[in-house]
């Protein structure tokens, strides 16, 4: 284990350049480039707006910031599982070809969306002022545990699976079903309260994913601490995925170069 | 690691693998099929071993499939060993895949910083180098304009430069001197020397004998996932091309049904260790050194006159035109020189029914014991016969200077 941390770090570099290679690849070519990493969640967010005011109003206000303060670390999640599963065969003709620390792969797809929620959440931040909600500083500061310990359960989850599809292709189309029926179990369209049986909520946060969610929402939306039970099943759930992941992965991994 | 002195120790590796009939990872087959037994375990290397010594070059030969690049995947831990180990000590950089990771869209110099990440070094590494990499590479007009625009041997001279460049402990290497024009194989060919006068251990995998012959110590012939032969390089070669050579007559016989080739038996004019190969159309008979007096003799001194004399026999010899050639290897394997009648004369010679050859040359060799190797081939380069190790022979001299060859030198002095 010590061994691993000590090579990723000797190649860090190659996590950097992978990271920057996927972030500036994403909008080659465009004329906008870059600026379409905050067009896109703008609009998104307009669209929300306007969808959420005339056409389907909702009872809860300020629908869209609730919605949208949710929805960009669903994104985050959701897109580190779809796209970390797939990266190790992704880079099939690196991994068949050279010697590098497997694990760099899944690390630096979920590092790059990870960098890519970051930019988001300055239009976040922008709307969350312009909303009228306000901020609360001492929760601002909560704000960077949350996205570390979401960050953990996506890479966790993204070394899981990605040493998992290489040895059985399927498991990616598995996981776009899992994805889209994940979102439901999740708070992030509705409030956890909708659920009335609080027997059955208790069972919605066995969903690493619930806690960081209704952790996001307290910090932005309410703006107010989350509760610290709230950060703690959050961060249990975390280090079991990471570690999960990590041996699942690194029993796997020496076999990759075969079976691809 | 059992002893310290060596880079690389492999021992009693084995690793196979798993040919499925009819490969499916799909959900549908796995639940289906359960228990249909459709792979076959395929070993690939049978127990090798073998170690390395720090700063020292080897070579692994081979036919297609033997295991040769195998054992190199093993040695870059692309592969693991079923059984076995491998230790190594030191910094890996290989030249297995070149311009691995390079991406199109991005500029010359984008691309060295992101090929050389995956080989671990970190960004001051990297810019401590970069200078050296696009100098080495003949870039420098280009190295800002996207890869996309390059020729290949752009793009391959770039992907050489900077794997060549990482400054590793051990280099391995498979099939990469074909890079670029001639200059620029040269140069790659010098840097490699230079790197490995620093210190670099090096593993070739090659079908270019020649290079490995030029640049290794040791030479191991993989055959059937087993270490068959390993020595000198230049004698492992010669026993390797007669195997290959006997594996296609019998091909060919196989083919027509009938021996087109008498397997070419040894005479007695040639040393026991020689090899012979060729199509037989024309052979020697015989083969001798001599003195200026026409005496046979095998021991002479730096500075000697030596004649070569040969005699040959042509079964049909209408209209054959040939080149007939020599050349001298020292007993460490070691090619001290070559040469034949087109590159002396500018032509070929006509092919007699039965002919002599003699070459009479100035030997300069120092002392030592050398091998002498005949052949003759026709203008379009057929090899009618060529004989490898065909005598030895033992240069004496008196004189304390050292070296391959004496370099005939006056001292003046003011």
């Amino acid at each position: 284990m010590i061994k691993l941390c000590k090579e990723l770090y000797a190649y860090r570099e190659m996590i950097f350049s992978l990271v920057r290679k996927d972030l500036r690849g994403r909008y080659k070519g465009s004329v906008l480039g870059f600026l379409w990493t905050f067009i896109n969640p703008l609009f998104q967010l307009i669209i929300y707006t306007i969808a959420f005011s005339f056409i389907l109003p909702s009872a809860i206000e300020k629908y869209y910031l609730y919605l949208f303060v949710a929805l960009i670390p669903w994104i985050f999640f959701s897109s580190s599982l779809q796209g970390g599963a797939n990266s190790v065969m992704a880079s099939q003709n690196l991994v068949t070809k050279i010697y590098f620390p497997r694990e760099i792969l899944p690390i630096s797809y979920v590092t790059s969306c990870f960098v890519n929620m970051l930019l988001t959440f300055i239009i976040i931040f922008l709307v969350v002022a312009v909303s009228g909600v306000g901020m609360n500083l001492q929760a601002i500061f909560c704000l960077p545990v949350i996205m570390l310990i979401e960050y953990m359960i996506a890479l966790g989850l993204a070394l899981l699976f990605s040493a998992v599809t290489v040895f059985f292709r399927d498991m990616e189309h598995i996981l776009s079903i899992i994805t889209m029926a994940w979102i439901y179990m999740t708070p992030v369209l509705y409030p956890i309260e909708t659920i009335s049986n609080s027997e059955i909520q208790k069972l919605f946060y066995l969903n690493p994913m619930t806690s960081v969610i209704v952790a996001y929402r307290d910090i932005l939306y309410y703006a107010k601490v989350p509760d610290f039970s709230t950060l703690l099943i959050a961060l249990f759930f975390g280090v079991t995925s990471l570690i999960l992941g990590e041996l699942v992965f690194s029993r796997l991994k020496k076999r990759f170069a075969e079976v691809m | 690691m059992t002893n310290p002195e060596n880079a690389i120790e492999v021992k009693n590796v084995r690793k196979k693998f798993r040919i499925f009939y009819d490969k499916s990872n799909d959900l549908k087959d796995r639940i289906l099929f359960r228990n249909r037994n459709h792979y076959e375990d395929r070993w690939v290397l049978n127990g090798i071993s073998f170690s390395v010594k720090k700063g020292e070059a080897i070579g692994l030969i081979g036919h297609n499939g033997c295991g040769k690049s195998t054992t190199l995947k093993l040695l870059t831990k692309i592969l693991y060993p079923d059984e076995g180990s491998i230790a190594m000590q030191g910094r890996v950089s290989s030249l297995i895949e070149l311009g691995a990771g390079f991406h199109p869209d991005m500029t010359g110099r984008e691309n060295i910083y992101t090929n050389a990440s995956i080989f671990g070094l970190t960004r001051k590494e990297i810019q401590k180098r970069i200078e050296e990499i696009i100098e080495f590479s003949e870039l420098e007009e280009f190295i800002d304009n996207p890869v996309r625009t390059y020729s290949s041997g752009m793009y391959m001279r770039l992907a050489f430069s900077v794997a060549i460049n990482v400054d590793a402990n051990i280099l391995l290497i498979d099939e990469i001197l074909a890079v670029g024009d001639a200059n620029f194989q040269k140069k790659c060919f010098d840097k490699l020397r230079e790197i490995k006068s620093r210190g670099t251990t090096i593993v070739i995998v090659s079908h270019a004998l020649g290079q490995i012959e030029q640049i290794c110590e040791t030479s191991y012939w993989i055959e059937n996932g087993l270490i068959r032969e390993s020595g000198i390089p230049k004698i492992v070669h010669d026993h390797y091309l007669k195997h290959m050579e006997d594996k296609r007559t019998e091909q060919l016989e196989k083919q027509h049904e009938q021996p087109v080739l008498p397997a070419p038996e040894l005479p007695g004019f040639c040393e026991k260790t020689a090899v012979r190969m060729g199509t037989q159309q024309v052979i020697f008979t015989n083969a001798e050194l001599r003195n200026l007096n026409n005496q046979k003799q095998y021991i002479f001194d730096t500075e000697q006159e030596i004649k070569i004399f040969l005699q040959y026999h042509a079964e049909h010899p209408v209209n054959l035109k040939g080149n007939f050639g020599y050349g001298i290897f020292r007993e460490d394997g070691l090619h001290c020189y070559g040469t034949n009648i087109l590159i002396e004369t500018g032509d070929y010679i006509p092919i007699q029914e039965n002919g002599e050859i003699e070459i009479t040359f100035r030997n300069f060799l120092l002392p030592a014991r050398y091998f002498l190797d005949i052949a003759v081939h026709s203008h379009d380069g057929i090899i009618y016969d060529d004989i490898r190790q065909v005598l030895s022979f033992v240069i004496s001299s008196k004189k304390q200077d050292i070296g391959v060859c004496r370099l005939p030198s006056e001292f003046s002095w003011r």
